[in-house]
């Protein structure tokens, strides 16, 4: 087991640093484009050339790559090519805001996919799994953005209960804050709900035929007992691993939700740096969001190891 | 005998209606919207469904149904070429990993996981905003994105297949390399990428939808799903209509996809309906 824990350990730093070369190339991939987007298309060569001088753009993308990448390990992502203000603050603040919508998400989506699964997974080929599973397809099939624009027509505008978007920090006024937040993480948790649902099924029908929950049914348990007590704490270990990975998918999202909700977020950072062609803006916001997925899945795995070193061992 | 077994077909005769009205849709666009999908009538604007629009009429007069129509065209195909460009790309990714193994396939799958890790939107934006907005572009970077899923999975098969005996009788029998992978494991990889493709093209269109609602697909006046929804979201206090078509268009759109890839998978597949 701590041979698996450190193999998974050691392998983390080349993750990260692949993908963010991945994103640096991501970016950068069209040479030039920075300084045309910065400057505007009327730009005279002379200027573009003070330009890339400027910002160390017209040296070759492997120097500039791993002087960007010495600097963001010290969370030092460079300045803003549209208002010369440190990046690394603004991503500073903007991630706890990203993480709380992420997070509340996170709890609507497994809070839904471990009660709904469970029961569709009890009642197997029956009609409560039929209704189930299909909507959990639908869930799976909503767009969020779409989702999204219906829940505020409903709950913002025709019933007046919550805000159409906006945000408010939780320090400020609590109350204001979740207010604001119900509807974005709605939209985001129940799309994401979709796939965890059948895998909370499928886990459970799998566990359901094992010889201990034989013994227990005849041993005369209830079935709440059976359910709660025996099937679902087994059956929680593999879902556990897939709904880090929907985590990582959930996260993504924010881009999206951020924009629609009007929420200071990462994912509305990575909008801002597109819109006004902000390069280090974006590659920040970029890369603080494959940090939270990757580092989500790191932690899972290591979690999944100690609690049931066979599952990882038989998935390698 | 003569009825029909539900649990075997039941998702696929759902489905495939849906499937095939989207298609007619986008291949006789012209002949089934009522209007011009870039008429603009200043006289009808923001008016409700009526019976002479039947999905109201969007902030310009233009009819809301006949853009919703026009607009599967883009979805079809920037989903249909950016599957097959996942597809190809994952693979011969896929195939080469498991036919050679060892450190090409180590590195290959390596890449493919880190990939795999990275959020799609996250991914596709970043490439739009590169590459520029266009359709072209779209596809481009959604079907990037779906690489690493197929190289995974062709690899997967690909590695049951080399176990099997009568790959080892072709090999015995002095099969060469090519021909090996041409006639004797791509075969097999075809079932389980064709319920992935379907599973592909309904993300597919999801995706080019999310990038049109950003502001980076499809550009207006062009319609797009994804576009009309975000326009109609500036109006959803006063015509929530404009929305609502192309919501309802996209929706229908990816839950059938969906449903025909679980179909396929039940059809193909046995073992996995348990």
């Amino acid at each position: 087991m701590i041979r698996l824990i450190l193999i998974r350990l050691l392998t983390f730093g080349p993750t990260v640093i692949v993908a963010s070369m991945v994103l640096f190339v991501a970016v950068n991939v069209v040479p030039g484009s920075a300084s045309k987007a910065a400057l505007g298309i009327y730009a005279t060569p002379q200027a573009v050339k003070r330009f890339e001088h400027q910002h160390g753009l017209d040296r070759p993308l492997v120097i500039q790559y791993i002087e960007w990448a010495g600097k963001a390990l010290r969370g030092n992502f460079g300045m803003s090519f549209q208002n010369a203000v440190a990046v690394g603050p603004e991503v500073k603040k903007r991630l706890p805001v990203t993480l709380q919508l992420a997070g509340m998400a996170f709890l609507i989506a497994v809070g839904l996919a471990i009660s709904l699964g469970a029961l569709a997974g009890f009642y197997h080929q029956r009609l409560p799994d039929v209704c189930i599973t299909t909507i959990a397809t639908l869930f799976g099939s909503v767009p969020n953005f779409w989702l999204a624009t219906l829940l505020i027509y409903l709950f913002s505008l025709h019933l007046g209960w919550l805000p159409t978007g906006g945000f408010v920090p939780y320090s400020e006024d609590l109350v204001a804050n979740l207010r604001g937040m119900i509807l974005p993480s709605i939209a985001l948790g129940v799309v994401s709900s979709g796939l965890l649902i059948r895998i909370m099924r499928t886990s459970l029908i799998e566990v359901m035929s094992a010889h201990f929950i034989e013994t227990a049914q005849s041993k005369g348990i209830s079935n709440f007992k059976l359910v709660i007590g025996h099937a679902l704490r087994n059956a929680l270990i593999p879902f556990l691993t897939v709904s880090a990975v929907e985590f990582g998918f959930l996260v993504g999202g924010v881009v999206i939700l951020e924009d629609v909700f009007r929420i200071p977020g990462i994912g509305s950072l990575v909008l801002v740096g597109i819109i006004n062609r902000d390069y280090p803006v974006l590659l920040a916001a970029a890369m603080v969001i494959t940090m939270i997925v990757l580092v989500t899945n790191l932690l899972v795995d290591l979690l999944a190891t100690i609690i049931d070193p066979r599952q990882v061992r038989a998935r390698n | 005998m003569g009825r029909i077994n539900w649990r075997k077909y039941g998702l696929l005769i759902f489905s495939l209606p849906v499937v095939v009205i989207l298609f007619c849709a986008s291949a006789f666009s012209s002949l089934l919207a009522p209007y011009d999908p870039y008429y603009l009538d200043v006289m009808y604007m923001l008016e409700g469904p009526s019976s002479g629009h039947l999905f109201g009429t969007d902030e310009l007069g233009r009819d809301v149904l006949s853009r919703t129509i026009y607009a599967s065209q883009i979805s079809i195909v920037v989903g249909l070429i950016a599957v097959a460009i996942g597809m190809t790309g994952g693979t011969v990714i896929g195939v080469t990993a498991a036919y050679f193994g060892g450190l090409i396939d180590n590195l290959l799958m390596r890449l493919m996981d880190i990939l795999f890790s990275f959020p799609a939107i996250l991914l596709a934006v970043i490439l739009m905003a590169n590459l520029g907005t266009s359709i072209l572009n779209a596809m481009l970077a959604i079907g990037i994105i779906f690489i690493p899923g197929f190289a995974r999975l062709t690899r997967a098969v690909t590695q049951t297949v080399q176990r099997q005996q009568y790959l080892e009788a072709a090999i015995c029998i002095g099969v060469s390399g090519p021909r090996l992978i041409w006639r004797e494991i791509l075969p097999n990889v075809f079932g389980p990428v064709v319920v992935e493709a379907a599973v592909a093209f309904s993300y597919a269109v999801l995706l080019e939808s999310a990038l049109s609602f950003l502001g980076l697909g499809a550009q207006p006046p062009e319609p797009s799903w994804g576009n009309m929804i975000n326009t109609g979201r500036g109006f959803i206090e006063q015509a929530p209509w404009i929305s609502f078509a192309p919501g309802m268009a996209l929706f229908l759109c990816v839950f059938s996809f969906n449903i025909l890839g679980d179909g396929l998978r039940d059809l193909l597949d046995p073992k996995l309906n348990k």
